[in-house]
């Protein structure tokens, strides 16, 4: 822990050290959201009854409003919607592997404790945000705190239901198996990686750290976040894998599953089979 | 038997508790503030502001015929020679009907005499919740079915 109470300043007196450290939290978060929210919406029209649908459906929309609140902090320091989304290349992206992966057909035990996982490491990581050094950090943690509450509390309704039922728990212990290592992954560096072992150091999150910028480390979300959610499975009667380490590729470090060049694929395709240059919005003037 | 109920009138049946709310199932969230910087309402502006004020009072949410001024949107106002400059929120991060009311606001501005150009800021601090929507917002929020807390 070495946070500090400067604030960094405007997005225009930032120096480069301060800047990388800006941009590498800040990406994360709005790939992160954006990601997640894509894959929430295969569930529309097939989630196990019309409130679970709207339900999802919901938070949706909340994960691409906070995405939107994320990338227009980035846009701020000079990135344009068009660079960062219509024209981008799949490994510009850091998101999680963790959310980019598709749902088997029907598998809502893997939606739900996808969506926990993911949720439990939001409210963590919100909260090491809360008295960021930078503004538009610091600014926008609280709206989308107050919008996240709810998705924790959905997910582990459906935890504790499922959890009674035979097949439904042998569903959601089987994601369980799948999909920890992948949420390791959340907490793994970006940037570059000097040394090895032990003695690897990512330059990048050590800046993110003594600058402020977050108040705790990715070891220490880690393991509040391992702690909180074996704590919760284990008490439902699910068994949480043991000395799991996060796969490779991570996402963090811009690699990525195939799933993701698909979707990516899928998201851009539009934009370029229209031939647009521009990012276009349903209210546009012209 | 003398103790059976002789008409519909005698049965026992479920009662409204008085001590209801408007909706029993609901959790008002609402903020302790430690200021009141927002939301800027218009209150004692005069002259050119005044006007400006009373346009935007006219803008109503897309979805609800209330006030962006009384639903407590506004955060600021700023007028420099013609040109204004509003802070504003939205009640929702992934308001669906952003740029329609970003572009309301500012084209109700500058319909003003005396403004030429409007700016509008969307801001996110501090928080917005129920407790910034004004009297007359509750009020209009109420009429149209909105249960609100008084």
């Amino acid at each position: 822990m070495a946070a500090t109470d400067a604030d960094l300043g405007a997005p225009d007196e930032l120096s480069e050290r301060e800047r990388e450290a800006v941009e590498a939290q800040l990406f994360r978060l709005a790939d992160d959201e954006y990601v997640q929210a894509e894959r929430y919406t295969f569930w529309q029209v097939r989630a196990p009854t019309l409130e679970s649908d709207l339900a999802v459906a919901n938070n949706a929309q909340d994960e691409l409003g906070h995405a939107r609140l994320w990338y227009d902090a980035i846009q701020q320091l000079g990135y344009s919607e068009e660079s960062l989304l219509w024209e981008s290349e799949p490994d510009d992206f850091q998101h999680s592997t963790l959310v980019e992966l598709p749902f088997s057909e029907g598998d809502w035990g893997d939606a739900i404790l996808r969506g926990y996982l993911y949720d439990v490491a939001e409210e963590i990581r919100l909260a090491a945000l809360e008295e960021s050094s930078y503004e538009a950090i610091r600014n926008r943690t609280s709206r989308i705190q107050g919008e996240e509450d709810y998705h924790v509390e959905h997910a582990q309704n459906w935890l504790r239901r499922m959890a009674d039922d035979e097949e439904a728990s042998r569903r959601v212990q089987a994601a369980l198996d799948r999909l920890y290592p992948y949420a390791l992954t959340l907490f793994e560096p970006v940037g570059e990686v000097h040394g090895d072992g032990d003695d690897a150091v990512a330059g990048v999150e050590d800046d993110i750290v003594d600058l402020g910028i977050r108040d705790a480390t990715l070891d220490e979300m880690r393991a509040e976040w391992a702690e909180r959610t074996t704590a919760f499975l284990t008490d439902l009667g699910f068994e949480v894998p043991e000395d799991a380490e996060p796969v490779t590729p991570t996402g963090r470090d811009n690699e990525h599953t195939e799933h993701w060049h698909d979707l990516h694929e899928e998201m851009v395709s539009s934009y370029r089979n229209l031939g647009r240059h521009e990012a276009t919005t349903l209210m546009d003037d012209e | 038997m003398s103790s059976e109920p002789d008409g519909p009138e005698e049965f026992d049946r479920p009662r409204a508790d008085p001590d209801a709310g408007p909706c029993g199932y609901t959790e008002y969230e609402t903020k302790e503030r430690t200021t009141e910087e927002v939301p800027a309402t218009g209150e004692g502006a005069e002259g050119l502001e005044r006007e400006v004020w009373a346009a935007l009072y006219e803008v109503e949410d897309p979805e609800m015929p209330v006030s962006v001024v009384d639903l407590g949107l506004i955060y600021g106002l700023e007028l420099d020679d013609g040109e204004a400059t509003i802070d504003m929120t939205l009640t929702y991060s992934g308001c669906p009907a952003r740029e329609l009311i970003l572009d309301d606001v500012a084209e109700a501005a500058e319909s003003v005499d005396g403004v030429d150009e409007a700016e509008v800021r969307l801001v996110w601090a501090p928080d917005w919740s129920l407790d910034l929507v004004t009297e007359q917002g509750k009020e209009a929020l109420r009429e149209f079915g909105i249960s609100v807390e008084r």
